[in-house]
């Protein structure tokens, strides 16, 4: 075992600090972006677990997210059937819509802005998320029946069988989801029919984005290249992972969240050198003599900066490992308290080599200290 | 002061000068010294406390520039060559024994040998064979895997030995190695030292106030007030040579 490695396991109490440092540097930006993912996924959810592998947008959206709202011509749809692979489109439809409960004795009146998703109750539909259980399809059947995420019903005042209204219509609670919490607006699930009987369907000549159904999954790419290759400008189609990357990506742009994680990094990077290089620092000063005798027998001082860089990247590697636990313990929690996470691996690689930037530049930074290990001091 | 030049010279300084500066004032702990040793010599140097001694040792070594003066290490002028020369001559030929161990508190035994013998170039396994070795030449085969913690002080001087020389150093500066040791174990440390000379040929330069370690010197150099003030050999030498010479007095 190194120098480096061997004194960080054996003095890992020194070390504590940085580590913690780190791995605080860390969550700090990665429970944020957790926590916007989460909003994304959360938004998207019914998509993302659609049978559709390919989403067909208006040319001009870059995502889902704050797309404006429904672009497509109608007749759109059926052309779409042109290519021999497709096996199945239905467009995406569903709004925004003022919920109120209907509070019995003693219950709180809840009025809230709510998402209003669709799916097609058919077995093998291509809007159904193929995680919905049959119990649920079922129960989607029945006209002005709404499903629910089972983390929701608090905020929406509702529970099994419970009535509320959507912007004045009546809807029943007739099941619950499991698996589609939702952050910021809670979102309620209908069927396309009863969209239509609450009057809040597509009717005009515009649809919203096309989902498409194709015979095999993993010719998506194929079969997505295909379709913009006539598309004309009319229209652009995307594999379902990268629209849900594209969704990520569009929320992490927003200028507000750019700036908040902006400075996160920032923060992040200026407290985890502050204390990392202390504390690196203050353990080299720790075993000065030691360095000081390796001097003196002729290590040179190129070497001993070395084993300074190395303890910096294992105590980087450390922080990172500590990182990862915090995070996985925060996102836990968060989960329990209906607000799922999502870590896309972009960030964690670039949190990664962050933590390992911030650990190396605090090498670089106690490296001065090794200056005082004069062999000659030894000598007394 | 010092003998004519002989074929077991292994070091030779001349007119080695040493100034602190303490305040506004300059002491000088160095007066134009002339020394030499031998290899297969147990060289001790001895005198009162501030007289120099460790300057002179610091300044034979390697480790602190004489202010004026010359140096002839194993045929090298010593202060001639560049720092980073200097650290090499060092690596290739010198070892250390402190007073104080300065052993890493996080090294076993002898992950303390092989940290050192690594950076001459040898190989984990030949650094890892070499370190036993030296660990079991300095009596301490059954502690090979025991960290400073579990040593007693005698033991951690003896790791530290083994640590300079695992080396095979030439040239071995020891400043009171036996001086944090009781009795018993400093007479185990200078037996060290006398091996390492004997056996191995290395020019052992001892620094010490230790009277009783007198009966273990080939030679005594006294020190006072940064000049050498009497300088007698105690034995015939290691090495009798043919053409045997007188030591100026
Ligand atoms: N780096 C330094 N700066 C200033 N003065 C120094 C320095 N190193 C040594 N001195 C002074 O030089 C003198 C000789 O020091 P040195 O360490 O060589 O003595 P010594 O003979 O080894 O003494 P001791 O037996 O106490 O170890 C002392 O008076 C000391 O104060
Ligand atoms: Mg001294």
């Amino acid at each position: 075992m190194s120098l480096a490695l061997a004194t960080l396991i054996y003095e890992w109490r020194r070390y504590l600090a940085a580590v913690i440092a780190l791995a605080f540097s860390g969550l700090l930006i990665l429970a944020q972006v957790g926590m916007f993912t989460g909003i994304v996924q959360a938004a998207t959810a019914t998509i993302d677990r659609s049978r559709a592998e390919i989403m067909v947008l208006p040319a001009k959206s870059e995502s889902l997210i704050n797309s404006g709202s429904n672009g497509l011509p109608r007749r759109l749809a059926p052309e779409m059937y042109l290519h021999p692979e497709v096996v199945q489109v239905a467009s995406l439809d569903g709004s925004g819509g003022r919920w109120m409960n209907t509070p019995e004795a003693g219950e709180k009146q809840v009025t809230q802005w709510i998402q209003l998703d669709i799916v097609d109750p058919i077995p093998g539909a291509v809007t159904l998320p193929v995680d919905y259980p049959e119990e649920v399809r079922i129960a989607l059947l029945e006209p002005f029946a709404a499903v629910i995420d089972r983390s929701a019903q608090a905020r929406l005042g509702v529970t099994l069988n419970d009535k509320a209204t959507i912007n004045g219509k009546t809807v029943t609670i007739r099941a619950f989801l499991d698996g589609y919490p939702s952050i910021n607006q809670p979102s309620v699930v209908v069927s396309r029919d009863t969209l239509r009987l609450l009057g809040m369907a597509d009717v005009g000549e515009k649809v919203g984005p096309l989902m498409v159904q194709i015979k095999d999954p993993a010719r998506a790419i194929q079969v997505r290249n295909d379709l913009n290759a006539v598309a004309d400008g009319r229209y652009r189609a995307w594999t379902r992972q990268e629209l849900a990357q594209a969704n990520e990506g569009a929320l992490m742009k927003e200028q507000i969240i750019g700036i908040m994680l902006g400075f996160s990094v920032f923060l992040g990077f200026l407290i985890g050198v502050g204390i990392t290089s202390q504390t690196l620092r203050g353990a080299i000063m720790a075993n000065i003599k030691e360095f000081a005798s390796l001097r003196a027998l002729g290590v040179s001082m190129g070497a001993l900066r070395l084993i300074v860089l190395e303890l910096s990247f294992w105590v980087g590697i450390v922080g990172l490992a500590a990182t990862a636990v915090f995070t996985f313990l925060v996102s836990l929690l968060a989960k329990s308290a209906g607000l799922p996470m999502g870590f896309p691996i972009g960030w964690v690689i670039g949190v990664a080599i962050l933590l390992l930037v911030i650990s190396l530049a605090s090498g670089l930074m106690s490296l001065g200290v090794l200056k005082k290990s004069q062999p000659a001091d030894l000598l007394r | 002061m010092t003998s004519a030049p002989h074929r077991d010279d292994a070091i030779r300084a001349t007119g080695l000068s040493k100034r602190f500066k303490t305040g506004r004032s300059y002491i000088e702990v160095l007066k134009s010294v002339d020394f030499d040793a031998r290899h297969g010599d147990l060289t001790m140097v001895m005198g009162p406390s501030g007289s120099g001694k460790s300057t002179l040792v610091a300044c034979l070594s390697g480790l602190l520039r004489p202010d004026e003066g010359q140096v002839q290490a194993l045929d090298q002028d010593l202060w001639g060559l560049r720092t980073g020369k200097i650290d090499r001559f060092r690596l290739d030929h010198c070892g250390f024994i402190f007073q104080g161990f300065n052993l890493f508190s996080a090294l076993t035994a002898v992950e303390q040998v092989t940290t050192v013998l690594k950076h001459t170039g040898l190989s984990k396994r030949e650094a890892r064979d070499r370190a036993v070795v030296s660990l079991e030449e300095v009596g301490l085969g059954h502690r090979l895997n025991q960290r400073p913690s579990e040593l007693s002080g005698g033991e951690k001087q003896r790791v530290a030995i083994a640590r300079a020389l695992a080396k095979a150093p030439r040239l071995l500066f020891a400043d009171e190695p036996t001086s944090a040791l009781d009795g018993e174990n400093g007479q185990i440390v200078i037996k060290l030292l006398q091996r390492a000379a004997k056996e191995h040929g290395a020019a052992v330069i001892c620094v010490t106030h230790d009277p009783r370690l007198e009966a273990y010197a080939d030679r005594i150099i006294h020190i006072e007030d940064g000049a050498i003030l009497d300088d007698r050999r105690v034995t015939s030498g290691a090495h009798p040579a043919p053409h045997s010479h007188l030591i100026e007095a």
